[in-house]
């Protein structure tokens, strides 16, 4: 599988990155499989969060036999120094790993959050400690919030080396500035701040839940995924070809192996499909930007 | 409104900033918005539908408030409807006086001109534009063979053949217009490829099956009817096609 330079970090990103949070919706057995089968597509990227319910201790055993194959993100959405140590010390314990390769300050959503991680006593102080003390290698920050937000984190924080937003055609069909993560990715490219795609594979928003219950939801993912080879397949050409670091898998494990297959195809998408792309799919309702009131 | 990428890609190589638009056939606005977002001094958006005419009014005209880079105070974000013009007249009599424009585009017109209009319509365009005055002309390539969505417009064309006389679609390919408007003066700069596959989503595909049941209707009682049920099997059976080759010829009129 193709890798390309995390920004500055000088890990070599595969092309596709694993959202392990598709971990949590396995037993422990199936949580061992999907892992070797991700390692088997040559993935050394994995991404995980102590939010995604039991993903980190599912995928504790496997991370810890393989542990050098794997580029290890985690994150915390704490932005106090106390908190972001708690949260690191118990990622660490429930992953049973020494070190985390990147650390990320999770879900980034409203300018205050910027104002408490940059704080003295804010969660990004506690990063710089860790990194101090070998703990974590790397700083990063996730959102699928404003992109001014997230540009505003980039002009901040000095040693971010990696960002997280979402990318796909349905956000680069729409010209407002409150989908233009395309801006995020040239101002990253720019400062060589790593990029990672979230949302690539984001088909619009559920139907209302009183049309379709939560539980009827064919999918894990809190939006509506497209769900065929094709587009997935397209989805991910579309989101790699844009000049992400590594394009995240979405959190439903029925649709990893589909997103590995087009990662393991991936060579290139011309600029005059990704228009047809964009022109097929930028009237569609997209489920980004979201305030999601962690 | 957002300004397609097709149209984007389009106008990016070409000095719309300041100058003298015409959008021929103004549709939908997609082309007019693109002009005014990349700084227009005037756009004349000439369509022959009352509706696409109402329709690029509101979509462009009204809501100028958020151009190209969508912040709502860029330079002639808010000022739209002061330097948009929508025209309702035939382009083969354009209500303007000769040397009148330095831009025109042709955004997806010649496809809905037979010969004989694209013909017209070329003289008048020639007539009106500025020594010096750019052309945009983007188009699709005939819809390769063996795809539906080419049974659909030959329905489509074969009501409109019976009712009016003359076809709805006609796909020029790209080396037929660059010889064509070559033909009008026009000096050839450059083609690209704006989208490939053409994406015929749903919406398109009901469209041209409205279009092809309209025409049915005025044509001869047995075969607009037959014709009129092909079109909308045809609509339910395709849903949408990504098929075929949107291109952008760009020309220029010598000084
Ligand atoms: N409670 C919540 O607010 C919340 C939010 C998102 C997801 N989830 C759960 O996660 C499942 C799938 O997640 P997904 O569909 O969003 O992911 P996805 O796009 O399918 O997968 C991408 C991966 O990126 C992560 N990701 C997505 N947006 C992110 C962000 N802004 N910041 C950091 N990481 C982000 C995802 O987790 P994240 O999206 O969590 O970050 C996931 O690990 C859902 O079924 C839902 O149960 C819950
Ligand atoms: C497919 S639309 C073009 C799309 C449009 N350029 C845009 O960017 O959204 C074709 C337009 O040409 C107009 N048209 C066709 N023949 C015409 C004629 N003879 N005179 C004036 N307008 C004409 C149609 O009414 C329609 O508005």
């Amino acid at each position: 599988m193709e890798t390309r330079p995390l920004g500055d970090t000088g890990h070599d990103s595969t092309v596709a990155t694993f959202g392990a949070i598709a971990l949590n919706w396995l037993e422990q057995e199936g949580a061992n499989q999907l892992v070797e089968h991700v390692l088997d597509y040559g993935v050394n990227h994995f991404d995980v969060a102590p939010e995604y319910g039991d993903a980190e201790l599912k995928l504790g055993p496997k991370l810890r036999q393989h542990r050098e194959e794997i580029f290890l993100g985690c994150k915390t959405q704490e932005r106090t120094y106390e908190g972001a140590w708690r949260k690191l010390d118990r990622s660490l314990n429930r992953l049973g790993v020494d070190t985390i390769d990147l650390y990320q300050v999770h879900g980034l959503e409203y300018e205050e959050e910027l104002d408490a991680i940059t704080d003295d006593d804010g969660a990004l102080a506690a990063f710089r400690e860790a990194k101090e003390e070998g703990l974590i290698d790397h700083v990063g920050l996730t959102s699928h919030g404003d992109p001014g937000l997230i540009l505003d984190a980039l002009d901040r924080i000095d040693d971010l080396e990696s960002v997280m937003f979402p990318l796909n055609p349905v956000v680069a069909g729409k010209d407002d500035d409150e989908y233009d993560y395309e801006a995020v990715l040239a101002r990253a490219d720019e400062r060589n701040v790593g990029t990672l795609g979230i949302k690539a594979f984001a088909g619009g928003t559920w139907p209302p839940t009183d049309e379709l219950p939560e539980a009827d939801r064919p999918f894990a993912n809190w939006y509506r995924p497209v769900t065929a080879p094709d587009e997935i397949s397209e989805r991910f050409d579309f989101a790699a070809a844009q000049g992400l670091t590594s394009v995240v898998s979405a959190g439903d494990p029925k649709l990893v192996t589909m997103i590995l297959e087009a990662a393991a195809d991936y060579d290139g998408m011309d600029e005059a499909a990704q228009r047809s792309l964009i022109e097929r799919v930028r009237h569609d309702d997209s489920p980004v930007p979201e305030q999601l009131h962690h | 409104m957002d300004v397609p990428r097709t149209v984007a890609t389009a106008l990016a190589d070409r000095p719309v900033a300041g100058k003298r638009c015409l959008e021929a056939g103004a549709g939908a606005g997609n082309a007019t918005a693109g002009l005014l977002a990349n700084g227009a001094a005037r756009v004349y958006a000439v369509t022959n539908d009352r509706d696409h005419a109402r329709t690029t009014r509101r979509r462009v005209g009204d809501e100028g408030n958020r151009s190209s880079d969508g912040d709502g105070n860029d330079e002639g974000g808010d000022d739209h409807a002061d330097r948009l013009a929508v025209l309702e007249a035939d382009l083969r009599a354009v209500p303007l006086p000769d040397d009148a424009v330095d831009v025109i585009t042709a955004h997806g017109l010649c496809n809905v001109l037979d010969p004989a209009s694209l013909s017209a319509v070329a003289e008048e365009l020639s007539r009106v534009a500025a020594p010096g005055a750019h052309l945009v002309v983007d188009d699709y390539d005939p819809v390769p063979d063996g795809a539906a969505i080419g049974e659909l417009f030959a329905v489509e064309n074969a009501a409109s053949e019976l009712s009016r006389g003359r076809p709805a679609l006609t796909f020029y390919p790209a080396a037929f217009l660059r010889r064509f408007f070559a033909g009008h003066g026009w000096e050839f700069e450059r083609e690209r490829t704006l989208l490939e596959p053409v994406p015929w989503t749903e919406s398109h595909v009901a469209a041209h099956a409205d279009q092809a049941v309209d025409a049915a209707k005025e044509g001869p009682g047995e075969t607009g009817d037959a014709l009129a049920a092909a079109a909308r099997r045809l609509e339910s059976e395709i849903g949408s096609e990504s098929v075929g080759r949107m291109y952008g010829l760009a020309f220029r009129l010598p000084d």
